[in-house]
Parts: structure tokens; C-alpha cells; sequence
């Protein structure tokens, strides 16, 4: 049944988003200069401990794990870049207060699918690595990750990494072959098409209310 | 349902499609050449599920414990695995194919038919495959993306396979002569993949600017990295997104 294609977004929307907001949320400061998939497995294991002593999660405290995003996740995101790399073309036409604003809207966007995806996490939630398949020198890389749930299959999630002078950062994200900043190009780009980039701005700004 | 109840609803589902799907698309993909017709498919599917589909899901979830929910999901997933075998193997992906048929007989005997999924708790994921995926692999191109009547995202390629899918299966449900059995089983699956996607689609409300574009495009990508099997994270395959600060001269690529 073809139906049954669409679970994949339903690993996109909730486990993997929710793997690219642990991977991000950490207590203990990860070495994000080093290895690249060592940094997120240690960024995604402190982040997954937090949130299994933290009773508060379970309850889907939809506020609260907003606060956790917007302060754990945000400093190993660009979402500069990823919102930059989803408006594509239209980017150079952007002013720049266009810019700040678009990265601002869309930054809303991710940050409340983050939180949606951390009511998710439970107890026995785990992340292993796959085989990391890059080379050492890259300056831009796919990590491979392993989300194991107790009740329901393990999910595939890739992070897609550049190297910056401040370390790692996570600016793309893959759930079972749905990468993020794919699926919302065309949207961004039919929304400006329509009503330019103020219009998409807005639209972005009127989801986030 | 029988067969002139279908043809009945795919005659609505055509004729309200033809009245919603006039309009020229706005920003046009040349994956979606039938774009407008689509998006009135899309809007009847819409339109059946919210007054029909997701609410008996809920109520199925509302009154069924978790872990019954769980041995239907999986009794479903296991009677499907001989076929993913099988195109695992006409894909030449023995490796697959080994494993998938290992899954099936691991669960089928230690899971009790299926209910339970023993083989990922011992680490064996499952390899979802179908024969619109064999016939990628095979060369065939995916063609124009097409929304079907009550089934939803597909390619003039996957509806093929899904006509393969429907005959090819030796466990699905057109091997089952009492009617009134497959009918029942046939409601359960339905309700059963809807309230597994419950979420999800409560989220794509939530995050989407268009939901059509967001399905489509999600469908696409995900049927692609299938008939690319482990080859879809190669280096080569990656998603190469136009970034204009680092390359101002970029000719702009018009999708």
C-alpha cells in the first residue's frame, strides 16, 4: 500500500528532527573541533541523558523543551546556512534585512518541529554511529547515525557537517533519504514566486504564532 | 468494497480533481507536469481523510492498548517482508535479501507470527522494498509524479510497481478467498498505516508552507535513496544545494 511510503516523514518530522535536536543540546561541552561523527555521538549521548532525567520532558511540557532547544540546540546549528542553502537563488536578490528576517522565520519553523519531535524521547532511546565514511581532511561531511526506540524500528538520520573556525556545525539533516533543506526549497521557492520574499516572511512568521 | 465501489470513487475522486485542478500551477516542476490535476486528487484525498480516515485512527487509538497496536502493525510488516525479499533479490541485493528473508523467519517463529519484532530488537532493521523500487534499480526512470485516489503520492513508475505489488505478493491480502475476512483485514490495514502516521501528519500541519509540495517533494527524494540502496550517502549523491555567497557567478538553476 503506498500509504505506507509516507512513514518515512514521520521519521523526518519526529525521530530524526528529534536526533538533530540532541545531537545539538548538550550539557557537557563536546570537542567540536575534533572528529567529526565523535562529535555529534557525544553531543546526541550528554543531550539524551539530560532529557531522560529530566521528568519534566515527559510530560510534554511544550515550553520548556522549546527553552531547551533554543538554548542547547542553536550554537551547533547554522541555520544561517541552512536557510540560506533553502532559499537558494533568491537569496542574492534578498536585502540583508530580508536575510535576518527569513533566517529569523525559518529558525521558528525548525525550532518548533524540534520541540514537537522531544516530547518523543523516551527512556530507552538510543544513538549509535554507523561507519563514518569520510575522509579525515573533509571540510564537509554526512555523519551516519543509528535512533533505536523500544517500541517501533530504528531510524537512519544523517547530519550533514561543515567545518568553521568555531568547529563542526550541523547545517543539514537526513531522515531514511529526506534531506531537510531539499524539502523545503521548492515550498520557499513557490511562496516567493507568488509573494516574494516579504510573502514568505510572512507565511513563515504567521506558522510560528 | 468491491471493484464498482472503486471505480465509483475514482470517478469522484477524477471528476472533483478536473473541477479543483484548473488552476495553473504557480511555480511548476518538471517532476509534476500534471501538477494541477494532482493537487485536486490531493484535496479529495485531503478531504476523505479528515472526515473519514484520521478520525475512525483516532478512535482506533483512543480505544485499542498500545501493545495490541504494536502486533497488528508488525503482523502486517512481517506478511510483507517475503515480497521486500523477493525485490531485494531481483534487485540484485543479496546481502538484503538474505537478511530480510532471516527477519521474516526469526519473527514469524520467535515473534509468534509476527506480533512481535524480535529481529530489530536483536539489531536486524528492516529493509523496506517494493517492485517500484526493483524497477528503478532496473533502469526504469520514475516518470511524472502522479497523487492517486485514496492511495496518495506516487510516480507513473510506482504505480506499476504497486500493480506488481498487489499480484506479486505470495502473503498479501488478494490470496485470501474469504471475502469477508479480506475485507476485514484489508479495513484494518488501513486504519492501522493511518494512525501510524498520525504524527506525522500532525506535524507536516504544524511545519509545512504547502503540504502538497512538502509530500511530493518528501516522496520523491525518499523513492529516489531507495532505488540508490546504500549508495544514496555516497559523496557523489549528496544534495548539491546552489549557495550564492560562495559562488556569486553561479548560473541560477531553475528547477
Amino acid at each position: 500500500m503506498r500509504l505506507s511510503l509516507f512513514l518515512p516523514l514521520h521519521r523526518l518530522l519526529l525521530t530524526g528532527v528529534l536526533g538533530l535536536a540532541l545531537a545539538g543540546a548538550a550539557q557537557a561541552h563536546p570537542d567540536s573541533s575534533g572528529p567529526p561523527d565523535q562529535f555529534v555521538l557525544a553531543t546526541a549521548n550528554a543531550a539524551l541523558d539530560a532529557l531522560k532525567d529530566n521528568g519534566r520532558i515527559k510530560e510534554g511540557d511544550a515550553q520548556h523543551i522549546n527553552a531547551i532547544v533554543d538554548q542547547y540546540v542553536l550554537p551547533y546549528v547554522n541555520f544561517q546556512k541552512t536557510t540560506r542553502l533553502a532559499a537558494g537563488r533568491h537569496w542574492r536578490n534578498a536585502t540583508d534585512a530580508q536575510k535576518t528576517a527569513l533566517a529569523d522565520a525559518f529558525r521558528g519553523t525548525l525550532v518548533r518541529t524540534y520541540s514537537g519531535a522531544l516530547i518523543r524521547a523516551t527512556q530507552d532511546t538510543t544513538i549509535q554511529l554507523l561507519p563514518f565514511r569520510g575522509q579525515p581532511s573533509d571540510d564537509d561531511v554526512v555523519v551516519r547515525t543509528l535512533i533505536s526506540q523500544a517500541n517501533g524500528q530504528p531510524v537512519q538520520v544523517d547530519y550533514r557537517l561543515e567545518k568553521t573556525p568555531q568547529g563542526w556545525r550541523i547545517y543539514d539533516v537526513n531522515v531514511e533519504g529526506i534531506w531537510l533543506i531539499e524539502n523545503y526549497r521548492n515550498q520557499f521557492s513557490q511562496e516567493i514566486n507568488q509573494n516574494g520574499i516579504d510573502g514568505l516572511i510572512q507565511a513563515l512568521n504567521q506558522r510560528n504564532q | 468494497m468491491n471493484k464498482s465501489a472503486y471505480t465509483r470513487l475514482a470517478a469522484i475522486a477524477t471528476t472533483s480533481a478536473l473541477v479543483a485542478g484548473c488552476a495553473a500551477p504557480q511555480n511548476p516542476d518538471p517532476r509534476d507536469p500534471w501538477e494541477g490535476f494532482n493537487r485536486g486528487v490531493y484535496k479529495f484525498n485531503d478531504t476523505v481523510d479528515r472526515a473519514l480516515l484520521k478520525p475512525v485512527s483516532q478512535a482506533y487509538v483512543f480505544v485499542t492498548p498500545e501493545p495490541v497496536r504494536d502486533c497488528v502493525h508488525n503482523i502486517f510488516s512481517n506478511a510483507g517482508e517475503v515480497w521486500s525479499a523477493a525485490n531485494s533479490f531481483l534487485q540484485g541485493r543479496g546481502h538484503d535479501f538474505v537478511n530480510t528473508l532471516g527477519r521474516f523467519m526469526f519473527n514469524t517463529t520467535m515473534g509468534i507470527g509476527g506480533c512481535f519484532d524480535v529481529a530489530s530488537a536483536n539489531g536486524a532493521r528492516k529493509i523496506p522494498n517494493d517492485f517500484g523500487t526493483t524497477l528503478g534499480v532496473w533502469g526504469l526512470g520514475q516518470g511524472p509524479y502522479v497523487v492517486l485516489p485514496l492511495l496518495g503520492a506516487s510516480t507513473v513508475r510506482d504505480t506499476v510497481g504497486l500493480a506488481g505489488d498487489v499480484t506479486g505478493n505470495p502473503l498479501g491480502m488478494t490470496r485470501i478467498d474469504n471475502v469477508p475476512l479480506r475485507n476485514s483485514l484489508w479495513g484494518l490495514r488501513v486504519v492501522d498505516t493511518r494512525a501510524s502516521m498520525l504524527d506525522t501528519t500532525k506535524m507536516i500541519d504544524r511545519v509545512a508552507l504547502d503540504p502538497y509540495s512538502f509530500i511530493r517533494d518528501a516522496y520523491l527524494q525518499r523513492r529516489a535513496a531507495m532505488v540508490l540502496g546504500s549508495r544514496a550517502t555516497d559523496e557523489s549523491n549528496l544534495p548539491k544545494y546552489e549557495d550564492s555567497d560562495n559562488d556569486p557567478d553561479l548560473t541560477p538553476i531553475v528547477k
